[in-house]
């Protein structure tokens, strides 16, 4: 598809204007008459028997509907993406502060509020576990009955003992990262209803994946899930921690007890201390290479803190893995890694998936290396770059585009890198500057072994229209008009002729989740197939009613000796009884290899960025100047989009990289809002914050997209460390580098 | 019971009159009151600006207000600034620089852009984003949130003319 009228072109969002106007509708903005408020009893301890639950005086105070707990949960009462190990409504045990005991309706909130206080939860405190590494000792409380440790998993290839002999010169070092918050801006909040009728239990709740929470509220309440919808689009940010289960099964249990619509909306503190978070992990990096700069051998291990439950713990693990070697081409590696259970809140999903902190770990070694070799670190990174076609260092053959190359290129030539030394100049002491690169390579998609797909229906109007069906969600990504803009290049039709669903599992196929950086490939491809099957359909259909072969052609049929516009054709079809529409199924391709637990992956995206920061060596303050972003997602649909995603990507990366950590004490947490943690605002970004697109045309995609929601803001974080190293001569290895530790380091180096 | 007070205030051009328990917050009055919902609710302390509203011109986070405090007064929310459902130059801006991701901060944001203009109508970039840093975006970095403000100041500045 080289000539395009609206793939790659930065068509504004078709949500857009409705948000600007303040009309667009959340699901926590809903109200409905005879409307209820729930609340949910969070755990008093983060490790703790329950002895007793007593909901009597709560039940008793005037204005209460209704107090459940464990005994109220029909279903199973667990959920959990990967496996259910977290209750609905704990029953003999809480593992973290975040944990739900029983829910209240009441009249209002403040009732429910009140209920909530009069709850009686005896406790028996337990230990607490916050060490991940004790976590793993016998000796350990255990968090889980089979024990903590989650997930042990090892990937290797070649003979890493024979690499590093190889190895000229190997490199050794210890990494760590914080526990991070995802910080979306609407609080998990909704509405749910029961239909005593026809018994269907509505769930309006903002989430990533309307169709699995369906399936989790469904074996929850023991229901049967085409009796389950969840309207779950649009959603105020998210960025991973509304993939799993928030609060949609006890908006169902509430309002099918209660025969009536109930209400949750978190507060933030609620939310904070619920919702899942950003594994801090330990990294252990051993990397070795020869003199001119060939890597040889990559040793990695991982000690993840999974937190309470499983979530999805394990495959963060298994991203953060396959993510640790990078674009890079390296004959000898072992990757080990274990995700531990400890009661330290709970971790899942967010935005990277693991790739965040290997890719921290791994792009700090390969600077120092090129130090130690005396090779420009862009440089070094070419010498090893992976190719299509490539055995990655993971050994499974990368047959779908990689366009890592063109973008350190484009970095190596970029007026950001080249003066680099020059503008050094314009600094005087104590303020320095530096400029340092990273790169990353993204695994798209849910891996091998775990079901991946989407379907679409694309129907054509009464009035000639077009009704795309598709599931997934508007989570701020604005995957909604690439989607139509795909569709029109198909259909030859304007945008404008076109409406979508979203989100809602009674209104089309299932489309997956929003999640991995995929709905764009993988809803393009379904789509693609629907509008081919409807463009068929319309000609078959036109050529039976006219009786000469007719050929779609911009919105008309057209034939030897007529033309038919398409909203005439609508209106036969309709008068006929016939609904004209094309389905669309798309399965992801997979890997020829299979390492288990969704290992690996077949699909990448690239970035590069490059980063500036002056650092203030007497108070250890950094500020990131200027960010050159280069991703490879494929053909960008929406080049706006795109370097929306870039540019928001950088600054949650670099407050990664400075800024934010989530601070617990004994299971507890000490940030819970956003004055304890602090986020960047515009005064804190960066001054210039670029983006220049690498296209590299993805073969199994029919308009050549791959994704780009996560990588922007993986390689952003070394890149900054990188930076301050070029700048003061001084490494961080654990982050987030906040002036009192970049302080302290520096002290001390002075010391030595 | 909560003490009953009666306000009279205009919001969004309209007079209104109604009574509401004394305890109300502003954010409270705008969506559950009067169904303004444009009006968000992030933080509920004053952290995010996702509740900024225009208080006789002036950007105030309706969650840290009694309802009762503007009594008397004047308030603008996202749902009042455009007339007649035309986008303002400054919302239309948001819309064609891409300053919207979830959207979620976009309400706050735009009262507080539009404060920023009404008070200093050719801010410098520092003012800008000085101006906005009251108002928490977790989507979009900023960049465009601040070309849409420049655009938008252009813009009305030629109006003017």
């Amino acid at each position: 598809m080289s000539q395009t009228r609206f793939v790659g072109k930065p068509i504004a969002r078709i949500d857009a204007l409705e948000k600007a106007l303040g009309k667009t509708r959340f699901m926590s903005d809903l109200v409905f008459p005879n409307m209820l408020w729930g609340k949910v009893l969070r755990a008093a301890y983060p490790h703790a028997r329950i002895c007793r639950i007593d909901t009597s005086r709560s039940e008793q105070l005037p204005g209460v509907r209704c107090v459940l707990t464990h005994r109220h949960v029909m279903g199973l009462n667990g959920f959990g993406i990967v496996k259910p190990d977290q209750p609905v409504l704990c029953h003999d045990k809480v593992r973290y502060v975040g944990d739900a005991v029983a829910l209240v309706a009441a009249e209002t909130e403040s009732i429910a509020e009140e209920a909530l206080g009069l709850i009686q939860v005896d406790y028996d405190p337990l230990p607490v576990v916050e060490d991940p590494e004790e976590a793993l000792s016998e000796y350990a409380p255990k968090v889980h009955e089979q024990g903590n440790l989650l997930l042990r998993t090892k990937l290797q290839k070649g003979d890493v003992k024979q690499g590093f002999t190889e190895a000229d010169v190997t490199l050794e070092q210890r990494y760590s990262t914080q526990l991070f918050e995802h910080a979306f801006l609407e609080t998990e909040g909704g509405i749910g209803i029961y239909d005593e009728e026809s018994g269907v239990i509505t769930v309006y709740c903002g989430s990533q994946y309307a169709f699995r929470d369906q399936l989790q509220i469904a074996r929850a309440l023991d229901w049967d899930p085409k009796k389950i919808r969840v309207c779950s689009s649009p959603v105020g940010g998210a960025f991973g921690a509304k993939d799993e289960i928030t609060i949609q099964i006890y908006l169902a249990l509430l309002a099918y007890y209660t025969r009536c619509p109930v209400k949750i909306v978190l507060s933030r503190e609620e939310s904070f201390i619920s919702h899942v978070k950003r594994h801090p992990m330990r990294l252990d990096v051993r990397l070795g290479a020869t003199k001119v700069g060939e890597l040889k051998a990559l040793d990695v291990r991982i000690l993840s803190d999974t937190g309470a439950y499983a979530s999805l713990g394990g495959p963060v693990l298994n991203l953060a893995l396959e993510g640790a070697p990078g674009p890079y081409r390296i004959p000898h590696t072992h990757l080990l890694g274990r995700a531990v259970y400890t009661n330290n809140g709970m971790s899942g999903a967010c935005r990277g998936f693991g790739a965040t902190q290997s890719c921290f770990a791994m792009e700090i070694t390969l600077d120092m290396m090129a130090e130690q070799l005396r090779i420009d670190p862009i440089e070094l990174r070419l010498k090893n770059v992976l190719r299509r076609n490539d055995l990655s260092a993971i050994d499974h053959l990368i047959f779908t585009s990689v366009g890592i190359e063109e973008t350190l290129k484009i970095a190596r030539d970029s007026e950001l890198w080249r003066t680099r030394d020059i503008r050094k100049r314009d600094f005087q002491p104590p303020i320095f500057y530096g400029v340092g690169v990273a790169s990353e390579m993204q695994a798209l998609g849910l891996g091998k072994g775990i079901p991946d797909f989407a379907g679409v229906s694309i129907e054509l109007d009464r009035d000639g229209s077009f009704l795309l069906r598709q599931g997934c969600i508007e989570i701020g990504q604005g995957n909604l008009v690439c989607f139509l803009q795909m569709a029109a290049e198909v259909l030859q039709c304007d945008i404008e002729r076109m409406r979508l669903t979203h989100g809602d599992t009674f209104a089309s196929p299932d489309s997956g989740s929003v999640t991995a950086s995929k709905s764009i490939y993988l809803v393009g491809n379904a789509l693609y197939l629907a509008a081919k099957t409807l463009l068929q359909e319309l000609e078959r259909f036109a050529s039976e009613t006219i009786g000469e072969p007719m050929r779609y052609q911009e919105c008309e049929l057209v034939g030897p000796s007529r033309r038919i516009p398409l909203h005439e054709l609508a209106q036969t079809a309709h008068s006929q009884g016939r609904q004209l529409k094309g389905e669309g199924h798309f399965v992801h391709p997979t890997s020829d290899k299979d390492y288990g637990d969704g290992l690996p992956h077949c699909l990448y995206s690239f970035i590069t960025q490059v980063a500036s920061v002056v650092v203030d060596a007497e108070t250890g303050m950094v500020k990131v100047h200027d960010v050159l972003s280069i991703p490879d997602c494929g053909r960008a649909i929406n080049p706006q989009g795109v370097e929306g995603q870039c540019e928001g990507g950088v600054v949650m990366g670099m407050s990664y990289a400075l800024l934010e950590k989530v601070e617990l004490q004994h299971g507890r947490f000490l940030t819970d809002n956003f004055s304890t943690y602090t986020l960047p605002t515009a005064a804190d970004a960066p001054l210039t914050n670029k983006t220049v697109i690498v296209e590299s045309m993805e073969p199994t995609n029919p308009f050549g997209a791959k994704g780009m929601a996560e990588p922007p803001n993986v390689a952003i974080c070394p890149a900054i460390l990188n930076a301050i190293y070029d700048a003061i001569g001084v490494r961080i290895f654990d982050i987030p580098v906040t002036p009192e530790k970049l302080l302290a380091e520096i002290e001390r180096q002075r010391k030595i | 019971m909560p003490d009953q007070v009666t306000i009279e205030c205009i919001v969004n051009g309209k007079q209104v009159r109604t009574s509401i328990p004394s305890g109300m917050l502003l954010t409270e009055l705008l969506r559950d009151v009067l169904g303004l919902t444009g009006t968000k609710v992030a933080c509920g302390k004053g952290e995010c600006g996702a509740c900024t509203v225009l208080l006789d011109d002036e950007p105030v986070n309706a969650c840290l207000m009694l309802a009762a405090q503007v009594n008397g007064h004047s308030i603008v929310t996202i749902e009042g600034l455009a007339s007649d459902n035309e986008a303002t130059a400054l919302q239309q801006a948001f819309v064609e620089e891409g300053a919207i991701q979830c959207g979620y901060c976009t309400p706050g944001m735009i009262l507080a852009a539009e404060a920023l203009l009404r008070r200093k109508p050719e801010p410098s970039e520092e003012e800008i984003r000085e101006g906005i840093s009251g108002n928490l975006c977790r989507c979009t970095g900023y960049t465009k949130i601040i070309q849409a403000v420049q655009k938008a100041g252009v813009l009305r500045m030629r109006q003017k003319a």
